[in-house]
């Protein structure tokens, strides 16, 4: 005890210098925590009387087709988001690995869609892709010279969760596919050349060398891109919230819930769920790619 | 046969990535392109009467930017978006500057559970983190405040300033605050005098980041300010949706909007980097 009381007289200008950012991020972890459980735990009768505790707002949320949907909506986006987030960051870090001349100036350009705000790109989406005369539907029409014709009639793409969800995931891999090249050209500079060309010296083509040299050693950042682009994907709200107004994912349910249905204590629990799911997949992903990892090495 | 010679691809491989560069290239500027298009297109090029829109306006036109930058609601958003990420600078800075000096410099036990626990906070999604903020916020009377937002913005920034603060000072050598301390400075005076002004340029990027995030930042002002007297660029785009509006106005306070990002984050991506690959996710 005195030891603790020494070194604090001793540290007090550092412990008084690290003490608010403390206070303050655990005033919010708290204020978080405690209204979320208790806000989800809390039900309002239609005449405002509040019963605590009570799990109504889960058996409701659990019962409406709408969370279904919205949560299938979920899931297929994670499942699909997530390895096209992982193809486009590897595809830009493959192209950037390379000793070129412009290397700097092609990486900063490659760069430049995390700078759009997600609005904004939402929102150009929404131009491209407006019914029926917007950009995208020209082209694929067949009305300008360079493209071929591939539709006959122009397509609404806010009519179908297909399309409109498709259009919103679009926007999202686009935005976001630097992160993943970042994370991945680490993971690709951190390979040196001599364990290639001790490969190579073995006998190695360029596919052995990708297989047994390039992949296991990537793995690691192939991870870290997948586990952090699929809890990306889960809490995806900015995107259709403009793309996708009527064909509800989780997060944009939560809004819906809050704003346009009054309803705290549903949104709150939608939001516990969406936590878990998040945890859940994450959980999972980790698994998964452990057993990859023994995979790979062991052959 | 030299060792960087055998490493060179054979000719096809290339052309393919050659191609799949300029493909790259292209899909990344394609959306650029067409907002700036539309951001300077006339009204014949938007409005055509069943002819194809122009890929290229007919006669390109700065008058839709003229049109806002004339018009009293752009410039008091335009305010609040400032005064919004001064304040969320100010209250960020002061209280994640010291805490990352703190943080880089000093050995304490359990340091990387500490940052995991600070920064923690932002692993919940900002959709789910903002329903119990609102609601907090509603009832401590924070709602439709500057100060209010500015605390929420705070927080989704201070994990980049604390990660960003840290690797600046860490660049600092700690022997020139064993020398300077030799020679009699207080903890203090090193701080003000050595360290503050080796790190400024560092620290500077750190505040424009910070500027940046509260200036496009839509989850938080939405639920927070969407409903009141206050509105931040991005929420007036947002009400401005409700309209319809021609997509030249969209386009044009769109490029408002985007091109201090832009700007900004090319000249500053060396210290961005850091912050965006450590881990803290956005």
């Amino acid at each position: 005890m005195s030891f603790l009381k020494e070194s604090l007289n001793k540290y007090k200008l550092e412990f008084l210098m690290l003490l608010p950012v403390c206070l303050y991020l655990t005033g919010f972890l708290v204020i978080i925590f405690y209204y979320l459980i208790s806000l989800s735990l809390t039900y309002v009768a239609p005449d405002y009387a509040e019963t605590f505790p009570s799990l109504r707002n889960y058996f409701f949320i659990f019962h409406s087709p709408e969370f279904k949907t919205a949560f299938l909506n979920s899931l297929l986006f994670v499942i699909v988001g997530t390895p096209l987030e992982l193809a486009a960051g590897l595809v830009l870090a493959l192209l950037i690995y390379r000793n070129f001349r412009f290397r700097g100036i092609v990486r900063s350009i490659f760069i430049v869609p995390l700078a759009v705000p997600a609005m904004v790109t939402a929102i150009i989406l929404l131009v491209l892709f407006e019914y029926p005369s917007g950009h995208i539907n020209n082209i694929l029409l067949g009305r300008h010279w360079f493209f071929p014709e591939v539709i006959a009639v122009p397509v609404n793409w806010r009519d179908s969760a297909f399309f409109a969800l498709g259009v919103s995931l679009l926007g999202k891999v686009w935005r976001d596919m630097p992160i993943s090249m970042l994370i991945l050209l680490a993971g690709l500079n951190s390979i040196t050349l001599d364990q290639y060309l001790a490969a190579e010296t073995m006998g190695a083509g360029s596919r052995q060398k990708f297989r047994y040299i390039t992949l296991p050693l990537l793995l690691p950042s192939i991870s870290t891109v997948l586990i952090i682009r699929s809890i990306e994907m889960w809490k995806e709200f900015i995107f259709p919230y403009f793309l996708a107004r009527r064909y509800h994912l989780m997060g944009t349910f939560i809004e819906t819930l809050y704003h346009d249905w009054n309803k705290q204590g549903e949104a709150a629990a939608v939001s516990v769920i969406l936590v878990f799911c998040i945890i859940g997949f994450s959980a999972f992903l980790f698994w998964f790619l452990k057993r990859v990892r023994v995979g790979l090495i062991s052959i | 046969m030299t060792p960087m010679k055998s490493f060179t691809l054979p000719d096809r491989s290339t052309v393919v990535w050659f191609v799949t560069l300029c493909v790259m290239i292209l899909v990344v500027f394609i959306p650029i392109y067409f907002m700036f298009k539309y951001s300077i297109s006339d009204r014949s090029s938007i409005v055509t009467g069943g002819d194809i829109v122009p890929l290229w306006p007919y006669h390109p036109t700065l008058k839709t930017f003229a049109f806002i930058l004339g018009y009293p609601d752009f410039y008091r958003a335009a305010g609040v978006s400032f005064k919004l990420a001064m304040l969320t600078i100010t209250m960020s800075m002061t209280l994640g500057v010291p805490a990352a000096y703190v943080l880089s410099r000093y050995n304490i036990p359990g340091k990387a559970v500490l940052l995991m626990g600070l920064i923690s906070v932002r692993l919940f999604p900002d959709i789910v983190s903002i329903i119990p903020v609102a609601v907090a916020f509603a009832r401590l009377r924070l709602h439709d405040t500057y100060f209010g937002a500015a605390m929420a913005h705070s927080l989704l920034a201070l994990p980049y300033v604390l990660y960003i603060c840290m690797g600046i000072f860490e660049s600092i050598p700690k022997d020139l605050e064993r020398q300077a301390e030799i020679l009699g400075a207080g903890k203090g005076y090193i701080l003000w005098r050595i360290i503050i002004p080796l790190s400024a340029t560092g620290l500077a990027a750190g505040a424009i980041y910070t500027f940046l995030l509260s200036w496009d930042e839509f989850i938080f002002s939405y639920f927070l300010l969407g409903f009141g007297e206050l509105t931040t660029l991005p929420l007036y785009l947002k009400h401005k949706m409700a309209f319809a509006p021609p997509q030249d106005l969209l386009m044009a306070i769109s490029m408002l909007l985007s091109l201090p990002v832009i700007v900004f984050t090319m000249l500053l991506q060396r210290y961005m980097r850091s912050g965006l690959t450590a881990g803290a996710v956005k």
